[in-house]
C-alpha cells in the first residue's frame, strides 16, 4: 500500500453540485487504487475499467456513481481475497483480510492480482498468518449476580414477627 | 532461616488477638487522658462530642501506628513465616501442562502510547522467563473517545507484528461500557474465561516483572484454596516534584504496612483492583456484582468493585493473600496534587458506598472491617474537620468563662487546676502514633545495606523523611478540605463522574492552582483570623493547619514542578531503590516510550485526528472494520440519525461533531464503508484540511 497517496483522500468538502464526468471518476478510481499500493498504469486502468462496469448507482451505500465505482473497487478486491482466503462474504472477515494486505503481508499484491491463479495460492498462507486475530474463540462461562443481604434497621422487627408468628402462619419450607 | 507452616485457625485468632487488643488499649488510654481533662466540671456537650470524635480518629491512628509497628518487627526479624510465600506447597506434577494465564489490562481512554509500551515492556520481561507461552495478553478496552479508540487498535496491531503475537495478543473494545471496570472483566470472563485457570489484572499504568507473574502462578497452582494473590505496587516513573515525595513516601513507609497487613489479615486480606492474580474459577461463580438497591450515588453499581470480590471470595471459602514480599510490581501515581486529589474523587463515592456493604448479612469479620477501613479512609477528613472546629469552640468557650478564685468566706484563693500537662501528652501520644512509623522506617534501613543505598544513603533518606513529613503537613488539611467536599457532595447525592486520569507528568498552572485552591486560601484566611482574633492561644496550637491552607496554591504549584522533581533527584533526596538502580522491566518502558519504531508505517505520523484516518486511510479504515463486533443492521430511525451526521460531517466538519457522534459514525460498519466511498469521491481541492 502506498501510504503517500493516502492523504489525497477529501475529507469533508461539500457534495459537487454537477454528476460527476467520467474523466473524473477515472481519475478519482486511479487515485484510490494509487493509495491501495497498485502502481502500474496499465493495471489502474484495467481495475478502474472493472470497477466502473460493477459500480451499481443503486446501491444502498453509493448514492452516486462516483461512490458506486469506488465502492465496486473495493468489492473487487474482496472478491479477490476471498477467493484466495476461502473466506465468507462476510464485512468483517473481507476487511480483515483487506487490512492484511494493505498492512504489507504481500509485498506487490498488484501483481499477484494479474497473475495466473496458482501465484495467489501461494501467497494465501502469507496473507491468512498476517489476518489480524483480535480475540480467541469463545470459550463463554456465566457469571450469576451474588446475592448480597443489605442491612436494615427494619430486620430486627421481621425477625421478631417471625419468631412470633404462628406455625400456620409460616411458609413450608 | 524460619520454618515455613500453615497459619492454624489458632495462629490466626492469635495475631489478630494481639493487634486488636493492643490497638483497643492504645486507644483506651490516649481516650483516658483526654477524658481525664474534661471530666473536671463534668462533661460540657461540646466535651462529648470531641471525645466521641476523638475516639474514632486516634483509633483509627492506632490500626494504622500497630500495623506498621508489626510490619517494622517483621521485616526486622526477616520474613513472615506465614506468608503466602513462605508455605508449604502441595507437590505440583510435573506430568501437567502449565495453566494458561490471561494477562488483563482494561483500559479506559488512556494514552495509548503508554499503555502499549507499559505492556511490551512486561512482555519482554516475561519472555526472559521462558514461559511466555502459558500467558495471554488481552487489551479489554472501555475506551469512548474515537480518536483513542482508532489509536488503540493501530497500536495493538503493531504490537502483535512487532512481537509475533497473533493469537497471544488480544483487543476488543466494548460496544457499550456497562458497570466501568467490573463490567469490563466481567465481559473478559465471561467470553472467554474458560480457556484460563488465572487472570492477572492490570492497571493502565502497571508495570509487572516477568518473574513476578510466573511467581504467582506458581503460588496459585501450589495453594488451590487461594483465590486471589494482591501485590503491593511500588509507585514509580514520575518526575514532578510531588509524585516523587509520594514514591518515596509509599516506597519506604510502603513496603512495613504491607508487612504489617498481612501479618494480622494473612488469608483473609483484601483486592486493590490491580497488579494481583485471581483463580478464574471462583471469580466466576461468586463475584458476579449485583446493583445495589436505590439510587446514586449508594445504590445502582457497585464502584469499588476490588473489596467487594474480595469479600465474596471470602464468603464463598476461598482465600485472599497480600504477597507483601513478592517484588517487581509497580504501578504510577497522579503527577499533581489536583490530579490526586481528582482520583480521591472517584474513589471516594465508591469507598462511601460500602457502608452499606460493611453491615451486610453473611461477609465475615475482616471483610467488613476491610469494608469499613476504606469507609474511613474518607470520612476521616470530614471527622477531623470537625474535631477542629469543635476544639476551636470549645477553646472559644473557655476564654469566656471568667476564673473564680475565692469562694464565699474562704479568703485563700482556690488557684484553678492546669491540664497542660494531659494536653501535652494527648497531643504527644497522638504525635508518636502518626511519625513514630516514619522513624521505624528509617530504622530498617541501618539492617539492609542495599536498600539504604537505594535510598541514596542514610543521610539522604533522613533528610528526605524530614522533608516529607514537611510536605505531608502542608499537604495534608488541603486534602483533607478537598475529601470532606467530596464526601459532602456525595452524601447530598451529587453523583461524581468518572473522569479519565490526566497520568502524566504536566505542571499546574496559576488558573488551575487559583480555581483548585482559592477556596482552600479563603478557608485558611478566615479560620487565621477568627481564631487569633478571638481565642489567641487556639491560634498558635492551629498554624500547621493554616499554614497548609494559606500556601495551597505555591505548594500545589511548585511541588507539581518536573524541574524541581529533577533538581530534588540530583541532590539525591527522595530517591527510591527504583531510581538508584532501574529495573529491567522499567528500562525496557523506558526504551519503549523513547526510541521504539513502530512497525506500522501508519503510526510513523501523528495525524490531527485519528477519527478522520479511520475514514480515509483505506488500511486504517479496514483494520478499524475488521474489529467491530458483528451486529444486527440498524433501523430505520438509526438509519436516518447515522444520515444525519453524515451529512452533518460532509457539510460543517468533523469538529462539528461531538466524540459520542464520531463514535456512532465509525461504530457502524455500512456507515464506515459508506463514509470511505465518500471521502475518496472528492476531489482533493483542499489541501491545508487533509488530516
Amino acid at each position: 500500500m502506498d501510504r503517500t497517496q493516502v492523504n489525497t483522500a477529501m475529507p469533508y468538502l461539500a457534495p459537487p453540485s454537477a454528476a460527476p464526468s467520467h474523466g473524473m471518476v477515472l481519475g478519482r478510481l486511479s487515485a484510490y487504487w494509487r493509495a491501495l499500493g497498485v502502481s502500474d498504469p496499465d493495471q489502474i486502468a484495467a481495475l478502474s475499467e472493472q470497477a466502473l462496469r460493477r459500480g451499481m448507482p443503486d446501491r444502498p451505500e453509493s448514492p452516486d456513481p462516483l461512490t458506486g465505482a469506488l465502492a465496486a473497487a473495493r468489492d473487487l478486491l474482496d472478491d479477490w481475497l476471498a477467493r484466495t482466503l476461502d473466506l465468507p462474504r462476510q464485512p468483517q472477515a473481507l476487511a480483515a483480510a483487506r487490512a492484511a494486505l494493505l498492512g504489507g503481508a504481500v509485498p506487490d499484491w498488484p501483481a499477484v492480482l494479474f497473475a495466473p491463479p496458482d501465484a495467489a495460492r501461494d501467497v494465501s498462507g502469507a496473507l491468512r498468518a498476517a489476518v489480524a486475530e483480535p480475540a480467541p474463540a469463545p470459550a463463554p462461562g456465566t457469571m450469576p449476580a451474588q446475592r448480597i443481604e443489605l442491612f436494615s434497621l427494619l430486620d430486627p422487627l421481621r425477625h421478631w414477627r417471625r419468631s412470633v408468628s404462628s406455625p400456620s402462619e409460616k411458609t413450608p419450607s | 532461616m524460619t520454618s515455613s507452616v500453615r497459619p492454624s485457625a489458632k495462629g490466626y485468632v492469635l495475631r489478630r488477638s494481639v493487634f486488636f487488643l493492643l490497638t483497643n488499649l492504645t486507644t483506651l488510654i490516649a481516650l483516658g487522658l483526654l477524658v481525664s481533662v474534661f471530666q473536671s466540671n463534668g462533661f460540657s456537650p461540646m466535651e462529648l462530642l470531641l471525645l466521641l470524635l476523638y475516639t474514632i480518629l486516634i483509633g483509627w491512628i492506632c490500626m494504622s501506628f500497630w500495623t506498621a509497628l508489626m510490619g517494622f518487627f517483621t521485616i526486622l526479624f526477616g520474613r513472615d513465616r506465614w506468608a503466602i510465600s513462605r508455605q508449604p506447597a502441595a507437590p505440583l506434577d510435573p506430568a501437567v501442562p502449565p495453566p494458561r494465564t490471561a494477562v488483563l489490562m482494561p483500559i479506559y481512554n488512556e494514552d495509548s502510547e503508554r499503555v502499549f509500551a507499559g505492556l511490551r515492556a512486561i512482555h519482554r520481561s516475561l519472555a526472559e522467563t521462558s514461559r511466555l507461552a502459558d500467558f495471554d495478553f488481552f487489551i479489554l478496552s472501555d475506551t469512548r473517545d474515537p480518536d483513542v479508540w482508532v489509536e488503540e487498535e493501530l497500536r495493538w496491531q503493531d504490537m502483535v507484528r512487532a512481537l509475533d503475537g497473533k493469537g497471544r495478543i488480544f483487543y476488543r473494545n466494548r460496544p457499550e461500557n456497562t458497570d466501568r471496570k467490573s463490567g469490563n472483566l466481567e465481559d473478559f470472563c465471561t467470553r472467554w474465561g474458560g480457556w484460563y485457570r488465572y487472570m492477572i489484572v492490570l492497571d493502565a499504568d502497571s508495570i509487572m516483572k516477568g518473574s513476578t507473574l510466573t511467581d504467582m502462578v506458581r503460588l496459585m497452582e501450589c495453594h488451590p484454596k487461594v483465590a486471589l494473590i494482591q501485590t503491593p505496587p511500588v509507585p514509580v516513573n514520575r518526575e514532578s516534584l510531588f509524585a516523587r515525595i509520594l514514591q518515596f513516601a509509599g516506597s519506604i513507609y510502603g513496603r512495613m504496612f504491607t508487612a504489617g497487613l498481612n501479618y494480622w489479615q494473612l488469608g483473609e486480606s483484601n483486592y486493590w483492583g490491580h497488579n494481583a492474580i485471581i483463580r478464574v474459577r471462583p471469580f466466576l461463580e461468586h463475584c458476579g456484582l449485583p446493583k445495589l438497591p436505590g439510587r446514586e450515588p449508594f445504590g445502582g453499581a457497585i464502584l469499588s468493585h476490588d473489596f467487594v470480590e474480595a469479600a465474596l471470595l471470602r464468603r464463598a471459602g476461598w482465600e485472599v493473600w497480600l504477597a507483601y514480599d513478592l517484588e517487581g510490581s509497580y504501578e504510577e501515581i497522579p503527577p499533581t496534587l489536583i490530579d490526586y486529589a481528582k482520583r480521591d474523587r472517584r474513589w471516594c463515592q465508591g469507598n462511601l458506598q460500602h457502608l452499606r456493604l460493611a453491615l451486610a448479612h453473611g461477609f465475615n469479620a475482616l471483610s467488613r472491617l476491610h469494608f469499613s477501613m476504606g469507609v474511613m479512609s474518607y470520612l476521616a477528613s470530614p471527622l477531623w474537620l470537625l474535631f477542629l472546629l469543635a476544639t476551636g469552640v470549645e477553646a472559644f468557650i473557655q476564654t469566656r468563662q471568667e476564673t473564680i478564685y475565692f469562694f464565699g468566706e474562704n479568703w485563700i484563693p482556690v488557684w484553678p487546676v492546669s491540664f497542660a500537662v494531659e494536653m501535652t501528652t494527648v497531643l504527644l501520644v497522638t504525635l508518636t502514633m502518626l511519625f513514630l512509623p516514619k522513624l521505624l522506617a528509617l530504622l530498617l534501613l541501618l539492617k539492609d545495606s542495599r536498600l539504604r543505598h537505594g535510598y541514596g544513603g542514610m543521610f539522604a533518606a533522613t533528610l528526605s523523611v524530614v522533608l516529607e513529613t514537611v510536605f505531608s503537613v502542608l499537604t495534608a488539611p488541603v486534602l483533607m478540605l478537598f475529601q470532606t467536599k467530596f464526601v459532602l457532595a456525595i452524601l447530598l447525592r451529587r453523583a461524581v463522574g468518572w473522569p479519565t486520569q490526566q497520568r502524566g507528568d504536566h505542571m499546574t498552572s496559576f488558573k488551575e492552582a487559583a480555581l483548585a485552591h482559592g477556596g482552600h486560601t479563603l478557608t485558611g484566611v478566615v479560620a487565621g483570623v477568627l481564631s487569633y482574633q478571638y481565642v489567641p492561644a487556639f491560634f498558635w496550637w492551629f498554624t500547621p493547619v493554616l499554614l497548609g491552607l494559606l500556601l495551597s496554591i505555591p505548594v500545589s504549584m511548585l511541588s507539581s514542578s518536573i524541574a524541581l522533581g529533577r533538581k530534588s533527584r540530583e541532590l539525591g533526596l527522595f530517591l527510591t531503590p527504583e531510581e538508584t538502580d532501574l529495573p529491567p522491566v522499567l528500562r525496557y518502558l523506558d526504551e519503549n516510550l523513547r526510541e521504539s519504531e513502530p512497525v506500522l508505517p501508519v503510526l510513523w505520523d501523528k495525524p490531527a485526528s485519528r477519527f478522520v484516518q479511520a475514514l480515509t486511510d483505506p488500511y486504517v479504515n479496514a483494520l478499524h472494520l475488521s474489529l467491530l463486533p458483528e451486529s444486527e443492521p440498524p433501523g430505520k430511525r438509526r438509519r436516518h440519525y447515522l444520515e444525519g451526521l453524515i451529512h452533518q460531517l460532509e457539510e460543517e466538519g468533523p469538529d462539528s461533531l461531538s466524540a459520542a457522534q464520531k463514535r456512532e459514525l465509525i461504530s457502524d460498519s455500512d456507515t464506515l464503508l459508506r463514509l470511505h466511498a465518500l471521502f475518496w469521491s472528492r476531489p482533493p481541492a483542499n489541501a491545508g484540511m487533509l488530516p
